[in-house]
Formats: C-alpha cells, structure tokens, sequence
C-alpha cells in the first residue's frame, strides 16, 4: 500500500475511532478516578482443605462479585472520588487501583484484604479490614439489603481518604497525568514510552509531559473514554447482579451467622454433658456420638444450604458472566485494533514531520 | 469368631495408610437407594447372648474360682457391652441408605443420623476432624470401611459390601470402647430399590425453598 493510500486508510478508520469528543472542562484534581478489581475468592487450591475452613468456592466466587460492589458504593456515596468503577481485571494504569482478597466470610465477620495503589505505582495501603456482625451497621435479619459490615467498608474508605491526604494538588494532579501516559504507553509504546520512566523503587516518574496539542494524546484520550464506556456498562452488570442476588445472599449469610452460633450451642452442649454420665454408660458414650453426630448434621446443613444458593444465585451469574465475557471480548479486539491504529498513525506522522521539515 | 479374632489379635489400625489410598476408579459401586431387608441381618439380643457366652469362657475370674466351666461375666462387663449393643442397634436402625458416590466421593445419607462421607482428593482419601471426633475412611480391597473415633476410645466402624450383581449391600458395623472388654458387632443386609422418577423436578433454593416444576426449572 502506498503511503498516500495508508494515509487516507488510517484517516478514516481513526475518525470512526474519533467519534467520541475529548473533555475539555477542568478536573478536581483530588476526585481521582478509582478502579476495583473483582476480589480474589480466597479459596485454597487445595480442594481437601475446603470443608475444614468451611469454604464453599462458588459462593465465595460470588461474593468476590459482590462485595467490590459494595465498596464501590460506599465510596460513591463519599462524594470524594471520581469515577468509581468495579473491573474483571486490575487495572495497572488507573489513577487509584483497589484490589482486594476475601480472608474470611461468614455469617458473623467479614475479614477482606485490601491493596490500593496509584497510577505511580505507590502504595497507599495493604492491610486487613474486618467487621462483625455486632459493629455497625444493620443486622442480617432486619430484611434490609445495605451491607451488615457498612463499617468494613467505611472503614476501607476512610483509609483510602486519608491516604490521599497526604498528597498535595500537584502530586494529585501528577497522578492523573501518569495515569494517562500509562494508558497511552501501553496503547502506543512507539509513540508514549519516552514519557515515563521507573525510578529505584519501581515507580513510574514523568521524564516530560506531551505537548497539549499533541493529537495522538487527544486519540488516546478518545479512545480511553470509549472504553470506560464499556467499563461502565460491565460496572453496570455488577450493580444489576448486586440488585438481582443482594436479598438472596443477605439470606445466605443469616443462615451462616445462624450456623455459627449452632456450633456454638453444640460447643456449649457438648461441655455441659462432659461429664454428666458414668463413664462405659450407654449415656456417656451416647453422649459422644451424639455430640459428633450434630456437629455433623450442622456441617452438612451448611453444604445443603450452600447449594440452595448456587441454584438460586448461579443462573444470574452465569448469564452475567457471559454478557461481560462479550463485552470484554468486544475490547480486546478493538483495543488490539487501536493499538495497531495508533502505531501507524504514529509512523505516519513521524514519516509526515520529517518530510515536511 | 469374630468376636475371638478381634478380641485376641493384637491391636492394629481399622484403616491404615494403604486403604486410604486408591489408583484410579473407586473399587466398587454402592451409589442407589437400599432397603433394609429385614429377613436377614443380626438380632441384637441373639449377639448380647454370643457375648455372654464368651466372656463366661474367657472370663478373668475363672481364675479366681475352684468351680470347673463357665463363669458369669461381671455385671460391670455385661452394663458396658449392652451399652454398645445399644447403641449399634442405635446407628444401625435406619430403613433406608441413600448413597450417592462420584469419582471423588461417597456419601451414605441415613435418616436420623448424620451422613458418612468418603472424600478421596488425588487418591488419598481426607478424613473429616472435629472437637468431637475423627472420622477416617478406606477401602479394604472391595469393602468401603468408615471409621469413627470418639473420646474415650469409643469407635465406631461399618464395613460396606456389595454383592456381585450390585443388588444387595450388607454393612458390618462394630461399635468399640475402651470400657467394653469387646466390641459389639452388627450385621445389616440392605436391598437395592428403584426410587420412582419424581413427577416434578425440585431443586431447593434459599429464598424460595423447595422449587418444583413439571418441566424445567427456571429461576
């Protein structure tokens, strides 16, 4: 193809990549972007171990779903932050990145381990968070759907808030710019690497910034803005699966808290009746199966109910897995498109700069 | 003579390292719904009776006496083997065993009693461990054996057979204290039946408990 000709090609395919105005107005620059990742379940590999942690990998799939969710909207309702969107993957190159592993989840405390990192690279925290039932919040069976570990959650926020206090406007600001030229860099590495560099501790530093005019930037900028619209729209799912499954798993985690005290009164019932009988009596050693036999009639409640909530909770994740695998298989072939789009256009106005001068 | 082997044999695990471990498929099939078959299978009166039997005959206090035979078991004897009679009779009272097995489990569903599970991760089999006990399971060649160990040394053990023609199931269980001088043993023969296919299909849901339907089941 001639050059003329990959000239023209690469003007029309750009326009229709184009479609989408660049924003023009002015940023808080403390309202940061912030992107949560899909938590990790927590769940051992080792399949033998599940049943002794009382583990049940599909749930805790879906409470990987969930419970980022609620995060999301406790930092929404925060009105600190900018755009707060839950994600499949990390995403390296946002301005704040939140991801997160669920420790422990049952009926009566929620322990998550949470890592927020900027788009520099620094982290802000990596640390255990946990509520119980007994902190604030409502209780599992009040029939509200807001989340009995709002106190978790706020308290995930309120260390992310103070985190970000310890940045004055201009490293806010260097954030965001960094988190663009990431995005760019990886988009087009021909044309954006040479922007970046990583210091000692691995973290990203602006050797120079693009000049505002430059139209490959306005291009990346386009091109990012069509994909948060297809984030957007997989967030979306995720607030329709929250809505979907919320009273459902609410019900869940009231028969786990429900299961956690039967252990209990098992534990208790077990310790009353020690020594009651005379040992060798048909009593005692009644006594001692008994006192198995129910702590394995609670075991095997909680699997039976745990299936209970994959029959009912699976079909809606399944289609929502599907609907954003689409969405996702959707961007990663327009991004491989943009990719290659943004390289040649790159070599075409380098090739155009240096005839012209 | 079981009772004679297992009261002279010196004490060796029920389930050691080499039953746990299976290569490859489970060595037999005990998945279906089994019914007591009441005609066969030990009377628990009949096996308290063998007991007396042998402990009058192997008595420690024959020692102790110049009158020639049998000698009546103590009474403390007699008050701890009933106790386990019972309570074999206890656990082996279920009519119906609905047992479910896959490539990595089995599960023995009884009514009034808690399930037996047999879970093997990468062929070695995990046995279940609690405050209140331990169970363990294992294959004995084509016998499944479960093993329970409570506190003070009372155990618990079924042994699982099916016959050749996968139609019938006898489960040998002994119940074993370190009060009782012997264990009791009870022999339970079960028949496979057919459970008739279910006019609906049902799945059980949190909020909406048992969901049934003619035809598919959507949610």
């Amino acid at each position: 193809m001639t050059f003329g000709a990959r000239l023209l090609l690469l003007a029309v395919m750009s326009g229709s990549l184009l479609q989408y105005p660049a924003t023009g107005h002015a940023r808080d620059v403390t309202a940061l972007n912030v992107s949560i990742a899909v938590f990790d379940p927590g769940v051992p590999e080792n399949r033998s171990l599940h049943r002794d942690l009382q583990i049940f990998p599909r749930i805790r799939e879906v409470e990987a779903k969930f419970l980022p969710f609620v995060l999301r909207e406790t930092l929404v309702e925060s009105g600190e932050w900018g755009a707060v969107r839950v994600v499949t993957e990390p995403d390296d190159a946002a301005e704040v990145a939140i991801s997160g592993s669920i420790v422990h989840s049952d009926g009566e405390r929620l322990e998550l381990r949470v890592r927020a990192v900027d788009a520099t690279g620094r982290l802000w925290f990596d640390r255990s968070f946990s509520a119980s039932l007994s902190d604030d919040g409502p209780p599992a069976d009040s029939g509200e759907t807001g989340s009995p570990y709002q106190a978790l959650y706020d308290a995930i926020a309120k260390a992310l808030l103070e985190a970000r206090q310890q940045f004055d406007d201009r490293a806010l600001g260097r954030i965001t710019e960094i988190s663009l030229l990431r995005y760019a860099a990886e988009l087009s590495p021909s044309a954006f690497g040479q922007y970046l560099a990583e210091d000692e501790q691995g973290r990203y530093v602006l050797r120079r910034l693009p000049a505002r005019s430059d139209p490959m930037l306005d291009r990346v900028e386009r091109i990012r803005l069509t994909e948060y619209v297809i984030t957007d729209t997989v967030d979306a799912k995720f607030r329709e699966l929250h809505g979907e499954i919320a009273s459902t798993y609410a019900l869940w985690r009231e028969y786990r808290r429900k299961s956690v005290e039967y252990d209990r009164q098992n534990a208790e019932r077990a310790q009353e009746s020690g020594s009651a009988a005379p040992r060798g009596s048909y009593e005692a050693i009644k006594t001692r199966y008994d006192n198995y036999k129910w702590d394995r009639v609670t075991a095997q409640e909680r699997d039976r109910l745990a299936i209970a909530f994959n029959n009912e909770v699976g079909p809606v994740v399944e289609a929502m897995e599907a609907r954003i695998a689409e969405l996702e298989t959707w961007v990663d072939e327009k991004y491989a498109e943009w990719h290659r789009l943004l390289e040649e256009l790159f070599d075409v106005e380098t090739e155009l700069n240096r005839a012209s001068s | 003579m079981c009772l004679v082997m297992v009261a002279c044999t010196p004490a060796k695990p029920v389930i050691d390292e080499q039953m746990m471990r299976i290569d490859g498929e489970m060595p037999a099939d005990f998945s279906g719904s089994w019914e007591r078959d009441y005609s066969r299978g030990d009377d628990v009166n009949q096996v308290l009776r063998d007991i007396y039997y042998y402990l009058s005959r192997t008595s420690a206090d024959r020692a102790y006496t110049t009158r020639p035979g049998p000698v009546r078991p103590s009474s403390r004897d007699m008050q701890s083997i009933s106790a386990l009679a019972r309570l074999a009779e206890l656990i082996t009272r279920p009519q119906v065993l609905t047992i479910s097995q896959n490539d990595q489990e089995i599960t023995v569903d009884r009514k009034d009693d808690f399930s037996l599970l047999c879970a093997f991760y990468d062929g070695i089999a995990k046995g279940t461990e609690s405050d209140y006990g331990t169970e363990i399971c294992g294959w004995d060649g084509a016998q499944l054996v479960s093993h329970l160990i409570l506190p003070d040394g009372l155990q618990v053990t079924h042994r699982f057979t099916v016959s050749a023609d996968q139609q019938q199931l006898r489960v040998v269980t002994t119940v074993a204290s370190n009060t009782a001088r012997v264990p009791v043993t009870l022999i339970r023969f079960y028949r496979k039946f057919e459970r008739l296919p279910p006019d609906f299909n049902c799945i059980e849901t949190l909020s909406m408990k048992r969901v049934c339907s003619t035809g598919e089941i959507g949610l």
